[in-house]
Order: C-alpha cells, then structure tokens, then sequence
C-alpha cells in the first residue's frame, strides 16, 4: 500500500542534483591503482633473406590511485512537521575511484536556497549499518577519525543526515541540509599529486570530482499528515471467516487528514496480494462504487504492471473529513 | 696437479666462450629498437589559452592518453627488408583510433591476439554468436608494415596513443 502526495512545491532541485552526477558515476573506477603495465615492442626484418627479429627495451607505467568520490541524496524530499526530531535523509557515497580510499564525512545546514536550518542531531551522522534504508537503534553514529568509511574502489556505503526540524518553521516551508564527502588523502583541483599516498604506495591523484562530493537533502514542512488504516474481513464459501481458496476479503481502507494545509494531488496505490484475485467492480469511495477502468472517476483497477487499485484523492483538507476505500479479492 | 690445469683451462675456456659470444652478438646486432612512454597532460600557458603537451610517464591514472614510441635504427652493414614492427596494446589500453603514424609505415591491427593482421576497416569479430566490425576496444596488436627497405644508418619511428581504462 502506497501513498503519494505532492506538496507545496515539486523537488526540483533534488533532480537535478542526482541528473548532474550521472556522468560521474558512469566514468566511476578502471585499472585498479598499483597496476604496472608493460610494453615491449619487436621487429622482424630480413637481411638478405634471412629473416631475423629483434626486441625493444621493456618500459613500465605503474598505474596511480585516481581519488574520486561521489555523493548521493537517496530520499525523497521529506515531509516533516515543526518540532519534529531525529528525521533522516539517507545518502549513498560511491568509491569512483580507482583504489582504497578513507573519507571523512561532515554536515552543514547553512547552505543557501532555502527558508530554514535544520537542526542537526548529536551525532548528526549515522551509517545505515543494518542497510534497512531506515534510522534505526542498530545504526552505528560516525565519528570523525575514528570510524570514517574506508571504501574499496567501486564499493559505497549508506549513510544517514540526522535532523529536527524547528518549531518555527511554517507550513510549506523548505530546509536544506549538506552530506560534505572528502578523500582524507587530499581534496584538491583535478590533477593534484600526492606523493606515495595512494593504496600500495603508488602516487594518489585527485581526479574532476576534487577528492570531494557533496549533496544535499530537503525537508519540507507540512502541518498536514495522513493517517492510514487499512483493516480486511474475511468470507468464505462456508460462512464461516477461514482464508481457504474461493474465500472473499474485503479490504477497507481509511485515510484521515490531520492537521491544516492541503495535501496537493494525494493518490492512493494498493497491489491486490499474490494468490488473490481482484473482484470486477468491487471498488467503492466513501460508499459510492466506481468502475474498473481508467476513466473520469476517481478510481481503477490497474493492470498496467502488478495488478493494484487506484484511488486519486485530489486535495484533501482537514475539512474533507475521512476517505473510506473499500475492494474486494478472491484467494485463488 | 693435473686435476688442477684442467680446471683452470675449462675456466679459461669458459671466459673465452663467453667473450666471443658477445662479439659475435654485436655483429649480428643490425637493428636497435628502443621504446619510450609519454603521458598527455594539458598546461594553461601563459597567455591563458590551454595546450598539450607530452611528458615522461612514471604514472598514469584511468582516463589518461599515453603515446608509446618506437624507434629503430638500422645499425648494422646491410640493409634490412621487410621491416614490420609489432607492439601489442595491454588490456588495461584502449587504442586511440587514427593515433597509430610512421613515415612509410602502414598500419594494421590485430584482433586475436597478433596470430593475424589486417587494416581497422577490414577487422571483425564475433560477439556472442554475432558478426560485428572491430572497434578499439577489440585491437590486441598493432604493427607497422615497412614498405621500402631501411637502409645502413637510417632510421624510422612508429608510434600510437593509447587511453588507461
């Protein structure tokens, strides 16, 4: 079950950040750092005849480490309301490079562009250490100089911008915060060397990326929220309520709007569960029922990729009360 | 005491060996071939404008362009014929096309690892099961076809550009 709202303001800025690094990602690592690669010529030739051959002297390059970074905000923007504490932006950083690199992370949420700070959490920054995409108790803070992300060329690792969000921040307003990523060899203009300090001891260089990434992650204050509950009753041919095949669920979903604002272009996404079948003309919105197909009313059964209902709520106020959703599905 | 001598004699005879060897390779040394790596890096001159040039190159790093030079010299008392010159092109390199030159050298690749040659628009491979034309990325050799003789004491040069994966 899926719901979607699109508030206040679309995230531009966000696309165009993520559009902007493709072109790094797809120039990421090659020849590993430590590489040598050698090269010997030979020439045949025939005197008077006689075929002979000679060889060259053999010459060696070694490959350097060529230190690149990048950043990458993961979340959408976030919904978040004034007051709230301990909101996450998750972020992924990216070896791009060519050889084992450490980096130190930092935060900043002064940069420009916005209408408020957030308020950065103590600590501030936290790997996603049990990958679930969520902050949660089992994700290790980072601290700099003692757990900075040590990454094998190609490798990324997931981490987390902590914030709360002030209690002064208006309905609509946005909040930037900045995922700074830096090589602890060097950052530097494109082309700098850094003797002996790549991996092995083969010379470090900082390629276009500078040896640093940044990226930044939005929060958008809405004093609307949607609360969803979704609750299903069982049939079956018995009359009894036992989800054997040829049994009826009926699934009833309510969405209430707490709060005030407008929650813009609000759609709800519902995919009718494996080993079910959806029942034809079975959906309704607030007790009136509409049809199947993709028509002028505001729902559908959608079969256009896995088979799901539809319900396009529009905006929804605090005023427009409570949306009941009700469909039903046989078990196969 | 005999024992001894016949030491010392294989000893002397082993030195003697050793020493003709030498004078004889120099003879037969007709040809030297050197080669020599440079790197492509760009400058800002003076007046701000950006040029290239080449360096000695220690190291590289991925994306970097390298040159590789090849230069021989017919050294010895006649002149050579036939004069083709084979430089293979390491996995990690991916050939710059257009980038292989020489005076009087024509230039050919190999796709299969040098067992044949041939020139850029006549090479094909197969790619999972599919006939296609070769790019660069399939060139294993490159060689340079000599196509008059090099004479006593002249010399020639073949070179070709290369980018680190």
């Amino acid at each position: 079950m899926h719901l979607t709202t699109r508030a206040y303001k679309a995230p531009r800025v966000i696309a165009g950040i993520i559009a902007s690094l493709l072109p790094l990602i797809a120039g990421a690592a090659g020849t590993p750092a430590g590489t040598v690669i050698e090269n010997q010529a030979v020439v045949n030739f025939e005197l008077a005849g006689t075929p002979l051959t000679r060889s060259s002297n053999v010459t060696s390059l070694r490959v350097a480490e060529r230190i690149d970074v990048v950043a990458s905000l993961q979340s959408p923007q976030l919904l978040a309301a004034a007051g709230d504490a301990d909101r996450a932006l998750l972020f992924t950083i990216t070896n791009t490079g060519n050889g084992t690199e450490s980096y130190g992370l930092a935060i900043d949420n002064t940069v420009g562009g916005d209408d408020f700070d957030p308020v950065a959490a103590v600590p501030a920054i936290y790997f996603d250490s049990d990958a679930s995409g969520d902050l949660t108790a089992a994700d290790q803070p980072y601290t700099a100089g003692v757990n900075d992300p040590v990454l094998a060329a190609d490798a990324s690792v997931d981490i987390f911008l902590v914030n709360s969000i002030p209690v002064s921040a208006a309905n609509g307003e946005i909040g930037r915060t900045q995922l700074t990523v830096s090589s602890l060899t060097g950052v530097g203009a494109a082309g700098t060397v850094y003797a002996g300090s790549g991996e092995g001891g083969v010379d470090a260089v900082n390629g276009s990326s500078t040896g640093q990434a940044l990226a930044v992650g939005e929060y958008i204050v809405s004093d609307i929220q949607l609360n969803v509950v979704k609750t299903q009753i069982i049939s079956d041919p018995f009359g009894g309520t036992e989800p054997v095949p040829g049994a009826t669920i009926t699934y009833t979903i309510t969405i209430e709007v707490v709060g005030s604002g407008t929650a813009t272009g609000a759609t709800f996404r519902d995919e009718i569960p494996t080993y079910s079948s959806y029942l034809a003309d079975s959906i309704s919105l607030n007790g009136g029922a509409l049809s199947d197909l993709a028509d002028a009313d505001a729902g559908e059964y959608d079969t256009t990729a896995v088979p799901s209902i539809v319900m396009r709520l529009g905006d929804l106020t605090l005023a427009d009360g409570v949306q009941t959703i009700e469909f039903q599905v046989s078990i196969d | 005491m005999s024992e001894f001598k016949f030491v010392i004699s294989a000893l002397m005879f082993g030195a003697l060996a050793l020493a003709s060897g030498t004078t004889s390779a120099q003879e037969r040394d007709h040809l030297e071939v050197v080669t020599t790596v440079q790197k492509e890096i760009t400058v800002e001159t003076d007046d701000g404008s950006q040029e290239t040039r080449l360096v000695a190159a220690e190291s590289v790093v991925p994306g970097e362009r390298v040159v590789y030079t090849i230069k021989f010299r017919n050294v010895g008392q006649e002149p050579a014929e036939n004069v083709v010159i084979t430089n293979p092109i390491a996995q990690t390199l991916t050939y710059v096309a257009g980038s292989a030159a020489g005076a009087d050298l024509e230039v050919e690749f190999s796709v299969d690892g040098g067992q044949s040659f041939a020139r850029a628009e006549q090479l094909r491979v197969v790619d999972n099961g599919i006939e296609r034309p070769a790019t660069t990325i399939d060139y294993t050799h490159v060689r340079w076809v000599m196509q008059s003789e090099l004479a006593v004491g002249s010399e020639g040069q073949a070179q070709f550009a290369a980018v680190l994966e």
